[in-house]
Order: C-alpha cells, then structure tokens, then sequence
C-alpha cells in the first residue's frame, strides 16, 4: 500500500508535461532510491531539472531517470523488421546457452558454451545464422556494468568491414537472457536497416 | 503483450447495463480501510488482476484532461520507452496473456480513471496549482486547528506571512510568464525551507503564509535564513518582506493572530496598513 506522500508524490511527477510513466525504486531500509519518468514529445532535460526539484524535496538523495519514449521506434517500423526473443537459458550442469529466436513466422535456435554473458550473445547469433542471416561483424565485448537500477549487460559488435562498432544494451532476470536481448538490440539497428537474408 | 480492443465489450453493450465486478469492489473497500482512492488504489487493482488471472504483467492508459495519458503498471514496474511505443497512448488495459474478459478491462479501466480524478480533485482543492504548496483553504484550516492546539494544550507556534516587494512591477515590466515563474520559485523555496509538520501555503496572489510548529516568534529567523538561501538567483529579481506572530504568546484566536503579523509586515514595508 503506498502511503498518502508517496501517492502526492507520484501525483506531482505525473503533472509534469509530458510525463506519462514514473517507476520509484525502493533501497531495502525502504528508501526511496531512484525515480525513472518515461515521458513524450517532450524536452526531457527541462522535465528532468524540475522533476529533480520535486525529487528533493520528498527524498533527498534519490537519483532521477528520465527517458523519452518518443525517440523509440514507430510500432509499425518495430514489426516490420524485429527479431523477437523467444527464450535464452543457460544450464549449468553442461554449460550450454541455449538461444531460440522469431522473424516473420520462422524461428531459429542457436547453442553456445562461454558462460552466459559470451555464451548468450554467441548463441543469439548462432540462432540469427539459423534463421538464414549472414551478418558481417563478429562479437568483441560482452560486459556487464553496475547501475543505479541494477546489472544491464552491454554488447559490443565490430563489423569485418570498415565501419562503427555497434552496441546493444538490455537488463533482464538472468545475464543470459540479458545478452541475448543486448545482442539483439544492436542487430536490430543493423537489421532495421532492411538489408536482405541469403 | 497485445493491446487489445478498447471500449464496451459486447456483452456490456448488449445488456445496456454497466457490469460490476465484486472483486473491483473489495479492492475498492480494500484500499479506503487504509487510505483514500488514488494513485496507490491503481497499483492495488493492477496487482489483483494479476494475480487473479496469473498474469505475467498488466498495464493500465489512462487519459486525462490535465495530464495526458498516463500509464500504470502492476507492481509499479517501470514501462520500458520500448513498451510505451507498442502500447501507444490510447486508453485501455493491457494483459499479458491476453485472457482477461473485456467486460473485466472495461470495469477496471473505469475504476483506475475515476481513482485518478478522484486524487487529482482532492489534490487540487488543497494546494495551489502554480506553486504546489498548501492553498488559502487548507491554510486557514490548519491555523484553526493550531490556535486550538496552542489554547488547549499550550503548544507554541508561529505565523509568518511572507510578502514579495515590487512583484505588481515585474509582472508588468516582465510579463505574466516571469512573475508567475518567480512566484513558483518563491513556493518551491518555501517548501525547501519549512521542517516536516509546519505548513506552508500561497494564501494570494503574491502573498505566503506559513505555520512553524513548536516555534515561538524568535525561532523564525532560520525559517527565513534557509528561505532567503533556497531563493537562489530568484533573490536578485525580488526580495520579501515577514511579518511574524506566536501564538499563545501573542493571541490564540487565528484571525487576530492573522491581523498582528499582517500589521507587523506592513509596518516593516514602512506602510500604514489598516
């Protein structure tokens, strides 16, 4: 049950323009430890100046996230071209990840044995190739950071060609799935880019 | 998760009739043994749908006049930039799986809405919509009720009225935008200066008040000193001027109380105040 300060609380950040999600997180002595506001179509460093203003005043030392979910992509360019997750474990007795992903109807599975930070991406892209794709650049780093709001796993890609790196970022349950999700949010920049399967 | 349809489910438009769940309404009775309905009554509905239909997750839109829409995930999970775009803004419930009947979405939608405006209502008929501090109304509540206080049992507070000098000018040599800016920074600072229990409230247009508890007239200048620090660069544009009241000391009747620091104020701006 939220308390009637945490409801004005919340009620104070959601009457900021734009602001149309605020997640607060809890320390374990039931501090408040950060507040992350999603917003759209709207200046997100003026919302977060006065989102930090109302912060302080109820939690003194909570840190404030705010993310646009206008700069994400328009649903119908996300269907048009993603690669969804279907599932991605790690078992310990063989030290197997096991990676199994959707693109338009078909599914592909990929196996890797790297722990599961290497072994997720390896599989993910293993599975990728199973589902027809050549895909010219090659895993350099999979890391995991800490995080005010916990232990994202970052992926690096490099191209065989000339080009930038590519990285995906994602946090999930597990660092497997976390990397298999982090592995595909860099191919799913590469992919949207509508290049064709062999 | 898949959006589903929004709007009456067939059986509802079919009967005429709205149709109530009994789970919504012990949710309901739930939550207002504990508090009143608000944004904590959203959480507490979302969670029981989801646990009623063993959902993976649950989501409620909501559209406001003031707000926008807004979104409530069960648990108070964040909602992904990546969820918000497949979800879009358009009012609804959203289950993960889809299994929850629409006549069920509809009645919930309907609760979490009329909960929001509810917290909304109650939020805005007690403190001042530019400044977000207490208003006129709850100020002149919470003086009574610490005059009864302080005659009954002796307990000491101070009233400060707080005045800001020349505002009448800026507003109009700066426009509306600045003088309205200023006057949030001004309620801002106040609710940065003012301790846990005192009350701080906007009782005009450039006019504050506020209640120190346990405070007699000396304890008011480190009120002042933290408000003058949490001005910041707005102390350039304006200054203010306080006058001051204790009660039992002075008087514990409120509108009297009113009247000594009112007439303290002006006597500080150097004005003939009747």
């Amino acid at each position: 049950m939220m308390s009637p300060t945490e409801e004005d609380f919340e009620l104070e950040l959601r009457s900021l323009s734009g602001v149309m999600n605020v997640e607060i997180r809890h320390r374990e002595n039931g501090d408040v430890d950060a507040v992350t506001l999603i917003t759209h179509g709207q200046d997100p460093s003026a919302i977060r100046v006065m989102a930090t203003q109302i912060v302080n005043l109820y939690y003194t030392d909570a840190s404030v996230i705010v993310e646009d979910a206008s700069r994400a992509l328009a649903p119908r360019d996300i269907q048009a071209v993603r690669v969804a997750l279907v599932r991605a474990e790690f078992h310990a007795e063989s030290g197997n990840c096991d990676v199994e992903l959707s693109y338009s109807g078909k599914t592909g599975y990929g196996r890797a044995g790297s722990g599961q930070l290497f072994g997720g991406a390896e599989a993910t892209l293993a599975a990728l190739r199973d589902l027809g794709y050549s895909l010219p650049f090659y895993l350099l780093t999979v890391i995991s950071v800490a995080t005010v709001r916990g232990w994202p796993v970052i992926v690096t890609m490099r191209p065989f060609a000339d080009g930038a790196d590519m990285f995906g970022i994602a946090q999930a349950d597990d660092d497997v799935t976390s990397s298999a999700m982090a592995t595909l949010d860099a191919l799913n920049r590469f992919l949207s880019k509508d290049i064709s399967t062999d | 998760m898949t959006p589903l349809i929004d709007g009456a489910s067939e059986d509802a438009v079919g009967s005429g009739q709205p149709q109530y769940e009994a789970w919504l309404f012990q949710t309901m009775l739930d939550e207002l043994t504990v508090s009143e309905l608000g944004i904590g009554f959203i959480y507490s509905v979302l969670d029981e749908l989801v646990k009623r239909y063993a959902l993976n997750d649950a989501v409620v839109i909501l559209s406001h006049d003031s707000f926008g829409a807004q979104m409530f995930r069960a648990g108070g999970q964040a909602i992904s930039v990546d969820l918000a775009s497949r979800l879009g803004t358009a009012p609804g419930v959203y289950c993960d799986p889809d299994i929850v009947p629409n006549v069920e979405r509809d009645a919930v939608r309907t609760a979490c809405q009329l909960s929001l405006s509810l917290h909304l209502a109650r939020f805005s008929a007690a403190h001042d919509a530019l400044t977000n501090i207490a208003n006129r109304r709850t100020f002149d509540s919470a003086l009574q009720a610490s005059c009864v206080r302080s005659s009954r049992y002796g307990w000491a507070f101070t009233l400060v009225l707080a005045d800001l000098n020349g505002f009448k000018a800026i507003n109009d040599s700066l426009g509306h935008a600045i003088g309205d800016d200023l006057l949030r920074q001004f309620g801002l600072a106040m609710r940065r200066s003012v301790r846990s229990g005192d009350v701080a409230a906007r009782i005009g247009g450039d006019e504050f008040a506020v209640i120190l508890s346990n405070a007699d007239g000396h304890d008011s200048s480190g009120f002042t000193d933290r408000l003058r620090s949490h001005l910041g660069s707005a102390r350039e544009l304006v200054g203010f001027t306080i006058g001051t009241a204790s009660s039992p000391r002075d008087s514990t009747d409120p509108a009297e109380l009113f009247r000594i620091a009112d007439a303290r104020l002006y006597e500080k701006k150097g004005i003939n105040h009747r």
